[in-house]
């Protein structure tokens, strides 16, 4: 028994050295329920390290302007993902998926975007399977 | 039959100017990975461009470093670390994720070591690292490793982000590197763990066959852990083009991120841990 619960430590404790391997940080910051802005424009995308930036500005129900940044992966995880350079523009109009900060200031984690003629594009891809288990729990 | 054979020449033609248009030799294409083994691994030689972990879905998955046994120096030092994947990028103390400074050895090997360079010269074996733009030497002159790295005395050698560093063929596919000397600026992983100027890493590089290569970490330092340990096993493939690109940690850029979206984002490292994106899942 104790061998299996020294096992199980054993793995939780490699899971907690490994998950920061490779993403850049967590995202405990945001919330995990994303925001839907639509008619969105884009007013800058900087494709950049540690994580590119998109930054749009977004007409609230009450008729007030706001100014969002959200992020998105490094450049070469998103390239994985389709993602490049050229892949917003400033002026194009957006559909905003975003996990909004803890905070509540206008700053967020890309859940996706969605390009005026319906393209869709994610920030994270949930094809293959997660390495470090289900780390939707 | 003459029109037909000609028609069939020019669209051969055709299909060899497309597929050179759409493959250039001057970009890496993460996703265009190597099958197969290539044959067996060449003797005593690293040489070539590997994409590494992280890369690309197709690098097979190794073992990741071992929970260290923390002196209670290590404990302090510990103590006053606070690692981006708790704290976030607003409240990290991780100099690397707040000014770029430079990883070190072993940690520049260890994350975001997606593809690099191996070279070997007459005297040494080269990596020029992709993340970064760093390169480390190790020496195969038979030279030892330097006594007094780090001292007060006037012949103490001044440590270095990448270290000392000895290599040497234990046979013809096993190439052992020893490293000391590492600047104790650095953090040996990324949950902020320490290492000392006298830790000693070993490392083992075993070229399995022409397309996989895979390498082996373990660390003594006796004024940190209590116990010498596992850095963990990462493998390497080869790229088809030999062609990587650029990846640097940019201040500007960094400094530009922690105005922008890490400091407004706030830092709450007592809220469950939890990732929403970046890429895909399985890497």
């Amino acid at each position: 028994m104790k061998k299996v619960l020294a096992s199980i430590a054993l793995i939780a404790g490699l899971a907690l050295i490994a998950s920061p391997l490779f993403a850049h940080h967590g995202d405990a910051a945001y919330s995990s329920t994303p925001l839907i802005m639509k008619g969105c424009k884009v007013t800058e995308f900087n494709w950049m390290n540690p994580h590119s930036l998109i930054k749009f500005d977004y007409k609230n129900d009450k008729g007030e302007l706001q100014h969002w940044t959200m992020e998105i992966g490094s450049p070469p995880s998103m390239t994985l993902l389709g993602w490049n350079r050229n892949t917003l523009h400033y002026g194009d109009v957006i559909t905003a998926y975003v996990y909004q900060s803890k905070t509540g200031a206008p700053v967020g984690r890309t859940n996706k975007v969605i390009l005026a003629d319906g393209t869709v594009l994610a920030d994270r891809d949930d094809s293959t399977p997660s390495r470090y288990g289900d780390e939707k729990k | 039959m003459r029109q037909a054979l000609a028609g069939a020449v020019i669209a051969l033609c055709a299909a060899v100017v497309v597929s050179s248009q759409t493959k250039s030799p001057w970009v890496y294409y993460p996703l265009d990975t190597i099958n197969g083994d290539g044959g067996p691994a060449p003797k005593r030689d690293l040489s070539g461009t590997w994409a590494g972990p992280g890369s690309t879905d197709a690098i097979p998955r190794g073992a990741n470093a071992e929970r260290p046994s923390l002196t209670p120096l290590g404990q302090q030092v510990m103590s006053q670390r606070k690692p981006i994947g708790r704290y976030g990028p607003a409240g990290t103390n991780d100099p690397s994720a707040r000014y770029c400074d430079p990883l070190g050895f072993p940690l520049n090997f260890i994350y975001q070591n997606r593809a690099m360079s191996v070279a070997t010269m007459p005297d040494r074996v080269v990596f020029l690292l992709q993340f970064g733009g760093f390169w480390r030497e190790v020496w195969t002159d038979g030279r030892a490793l330097p006594a007094k790295v780090g001292g007060d005395d006037r012949d103490s050698l001044d440590p270095t982000y990448m270290g000392y560093s000895v290599g040497h063929w234990e046979d013809d596919y096993n190439f052992v590197i020893d490293t000391t000397g590492l600047d104790e600026r650095t953090w040996l992983l990324r949950d902020g763990t320490p290492h000392s100027v006298m830790a000693h890493v070993q490392e083992r590089w075993t070229r399995v066959d022409h397309n996989t290569m895979k390498v082996s970490m373990t660390i003594d330092d006796p004024k940190m852990f209590t116990k010498p340990f596992s850095l963990g096993t990462y493998f390497f493939r080869w790229v088809p083009n030999q062609k990587i690109n650029e990846w640097l940690c940019v201040p500007s850029e960094i400094l530009k991120y922690q105005e922008e979206q890490g400091t407004p984002a706030g830092s709450f490292p007592d809220e469950p841990p939890q990732r929403l994106g970046g890429g895909r899942r399985g890497r």
